[in-house]
């Protein structure tokens, strides 16, 4: 019993890390068709933004973390508007654009500051005990960072404005843009967004798991899987997955042990390619 | 408030349009009128900015709004409501209507929102349904409401009619008229041209790319019998 409930609570806390990147990703395909490579690029930029403010500049870690999620939200809002927007309907072209901007960000990290990882730990350490079970407090605070961002982005996309925008650009962004939508403002500012919230997962998550130049690789797999699992462009698919998979990576690591749990994964999105290829939530493939 | 001179539209190697201009004056209410790849979509889509010109002129409430792109000018005071209705299928009936007056604050969205309801009791009944889910001619006041959501100064309708039930037609008629009323610039297009002349007060007959004729709806519905437009 006790097993299982602290194994679920890993679950839990991975899916909440993987909801963020995964929602990241899931609008930027939603709103601008862009398949973005360079997402797990923008998850091990967070990482070393946070570290370097830490180390180098000795901020405080929340602050660290603030500053990550900034500097990563700036970088894809340049990125967007000046490059990716040019060749927004291009789908080979974005492709390229967005795995060469991976690639240079993890060659960058790479020369700078070498392969071997960091000492970058979590500044918070212990674990709570209650009613027999333990908990680490770090897991706790990145679930309740990670719970928080989750909503905060539900809030955004379902009850302002800009998340009506961004929706209705999403749809028919001809006629969207023909209501007087500007998708100039709104394309970077959504990718803005995205990569913001990958760099501020990275920024969490690495003192945890590890930091080093090629851990966005298996994050970009990550958020594919569960994008693709969930439905492309659904956020609400997307959430959903991401806590699906959170689960099953938790309880096939510990009850399977370890390399199964990527093959469970796998198997599980074979399945549901087999059986519902639009995804769980996903409606109709998206118009190019 | 819209002039056009010497309009040219470019698909690739085809010409749309070929050196069209019209007039519409404040209040007026102008149909264009003609058979499928007259050229009356392409002539919409200039105005709007969906389609870009190769050559000619557009001016709008007294300014040249050639270089405007096309979110400029519907911020500029145009409502569009495009051919085939296109809401947006995924968000619900309050969601695309609000669609069209994003940004112009809590207030004045309000105020748009229970005026248009006052006009569609079915935007108000049907405000949390996805619009994809609804019939055609309920969407087709969806986009009716979208494009009027912002109280433009010009209202574009292409094709309000199409496919549509008389009793929507007739609905759609009774929606415009609201417009009419507040006093809206409208210049739509329509091959169910009978109910439409109408509720016009002049038109264009086009045809191949090209303005035909103009004159008054009386003039327009003669010349249109003769041509087999009706």
């Amino acid at each position: 019993m006790q097993g299982i409930v602290a194994t679920s609570l890993i679950g839990i806390s991975l899916g909440a890390q993987y909801a963020l990147l995964a929602l990241g990703f899931t609008l930027i395909f939603g709103i601008l068709g862009v398949v973005n490579f360079a997402h797990g690029g923008f998850y091990v930029l967070g990482g070393y933004i946070a570290y370097s403010a830490i180390s180098f500049l000795g901020m405080p870690y929340a602050l660290a973390v603030i500053t990550a999620a900034l500097g990563t939200a700036a970088l894809g809002y340049l990125f967007e508007r000046f490059l990716l927007d040019r060749l927004i309907d291009d789908h080979l072209a974005t492709l390229m654009l967005t795995l060469g901007l991976y690639m240079m960000i993890s060659s960058g990290i790479l020369i700078t500051f070498g392969p071997q990882s960091p000492a970058f730990a979590f500044p918070l350490t212990g674990v709570l005990r209650a009613y027999g079970f333990y908990v680490p407090i770090e897991n706790l605070v990145v679930l309740a960072v990670c719970v928080a961002g989750i909503v905060s982005i539900y809030a955004l996309i379902y009850r302002t404005d800009f998340g009506r925008a961004l929706r209705a650009l999403a749809d028919d962004r001809a006629v969207a843009t023909a209501q007087g939508l500007r998708p100039k403002v709104l394309f970077p500012t959504a990718f803005a967004l995205a990569t913001g919230l990958a760099g501020l997962t990275g920024a969490l998550v690495t003192p945890i798991l590890s930091l080093a130049p090629h851990v966005g690789d298996p994050v970009l797999a990550t958020s594919f899987l569960i994008v693709i699992l969930g439905g492309l462009g659904s956020v609400g698919g997307a959430t959903v997955a991401a806590f699906l998979v959170g689960m099953v990576e938790a309880f096939s690591a510990v009850y399977l042990g370890g390399s199964k749990g990527a093959l469970a994964l796998f198997v599980l999105v074979l399945i549901m390619l087999v059986v519902k290829p639009s995804g769980l939530f996903g409606q109709r493939a998206r118009g190019a | 408030m819209l002039s056009v001179e010497n309009l040219e539209v470019r698909y690739g190697g085809i010409t749309a349009l070929h050196g069209v201009s019209i007039e519409v004056a404040e209040g007026e209410t102008i149909l264009l009128v003609g058979a499928n790849g007259a050229g009356k979509s392409s002539l919409i889509n200039a105005v709007i900015g969906l389609a870009s010109a190769s050559r000619g002129n557009v001016r709008f409430a007294g300014k040249d709004i050639n270089a405007l792109p096309c979110d400029g000018r519907a911020r500029a005071g145009m409502g569009y409501s495009p051919e085939g209705r296109r809401v947006f299928p995924t968000m619900s009936v309050a969601d695309n209507v609000l669609s069209g007056a994003c940004g112009r604050g809590g207030t004045a969205q309000r105020e748009a929102w229970s005026w248009l309801c006052g006009i569609f009791p079915m935007l108000e009944e049907r405000a949390e349904q996805p619009a994809g889910q609804l019939s055609g001619g309920q969407q087709q006041i969806v986009a009716l409401a979208r494009a009027m959501c912002s109280f433009p100064k010009l209202l574009l309708l292409d094709e309000p009619f199409l496919g549509l039930a008389p009793v929507w037609i007739e609905r759609i008629s009774e929606a415009i008229r609201h417009m009419q009323q507040r006093g809206t610039t409208i210049l739509m297009t329509e091959q169910m041209a009978r109910p439409a002349l109408r509720l016009a007060t002049r038109g264009y007959v086009m045809r191949s790319g090209e303005i035909r004729r103009s004159g008054t709806v009386a003039e327009i519905r003669e010349l249109a019998l003769a041509e087999e437009y009706l």
